[in-house]
């Protein structure tokens, strides 16, 4: 049976895992890329209906994607981002994943 | 063709069968493409797109895991589409087409799909090309177009 220093040590082992997990595991985002063929009405519906976006919101980063070429459209761990950019292939929509400070 | 509208929980077009027929081939051939997927095709290319702009192993790797159920999926969307259009195609004139829920999201990304095709086929690069105007495919782009605007615009409000 550990005593009690012992027992403090791992958990702080573990919370320092925790915290580093957290921070590496969420520094990934999905952009999504401006391409002339989607409509923009499904741009929209793609975003409203996949990441649960309002209207409005769904809107603004489909603007977004036309004027600017590209938005980010999610922020999360590395699995989640390329679990969302298949989804985005799903749709026809062109989406890659990259670091979020890249 | 009379755009989709709502139907209950449904949605609802009228197809003429000439229309129906060039959607089910146009289906078979996005089928036909991803079936034996060439790597060199820039349509291919697009449909199935590199997840790391600027990593060719990890997009690579990705692509190992992915690009299989990715285009089976795109596959059997096409061949949604084409089963919900069996009865409009046989028919000598125009024909009511009724989409559940699931089978307009199959439509929904099969022209998606099959709208990228042509445009790559086309050259179709920046949001200022437009098909030549004597292209027979670029009427087909348009009319496409305004297929799926229809029943994007009946979904969304179900939204």
């Amino acid at each position: 049976m550990p005593d009690l220093l012992e027992a403090t040590e791992l958990e702080v082992d573990r919370d320092l895992d925790l915290a580093e997990q957290t921070v590496l595991g969420s520094a990934w985002v999905t952009i999504v890329w401006n391409d002339p063929v989607n409509l923009m009405s499904y741009v929209s519906y793609v975003f409203r209906s996949y990441f649960g976006f309002s209207q409005k919101e769904a809107d603004r980063r489909m603007m977004q994607v036309h004027s600017e070429g590209r938005a980010v459209v999610a922020t999360g761990t590395r699995e989640e981002m390329e679990r969302h950019v298949e989804a985005m292939h799903d749709f026809g929509l062109w989406a890659t994943l990259q670091k979020a400070d890249a | 063709m009379r755009a989709f509208r709502r139907k209950g929980s449904d949605y609802e077009a009228s197809f003429a069968p000439e229309e129906a027929r060039l959607i089910v081939q146009l289906t078979e051939q996005l089928g036909a493409m991803l079936a034996q997927p060439d790597a060199a095709d820039a349509a291919v290319l697009r449909l199935l797109p590199d997840a790391y702009p600027d990593d060719a192993e990890a997009a690579a790797e990705f692509r190992r895991f992915t690009a299989d159920g990715l285009a089976e999926r795109k596959v059997l969307n096409g061949q949604t589409v084409a089963a919900s259009l069996a009865e409009a195609t046989a028919a000598t004139s125009a024909t009511k087409v009724r989409l559940e829920e699931q089978q307009a999201q199959a439509w929904i990304r099969a022209i998606s799909d099959i709208r990228l095709t042509i445009a790559s086929r086309l050259g179709i690069e920046s949001d200022d090309d437009r098909p030549a105007a004597d292209e027979p495919l670029g009427d087909i782009y348009d009319w496409l177009a305004f297929v799926q605007e229809s029943l994007v615009v009946a979904m969304q409000r179900r939204l």
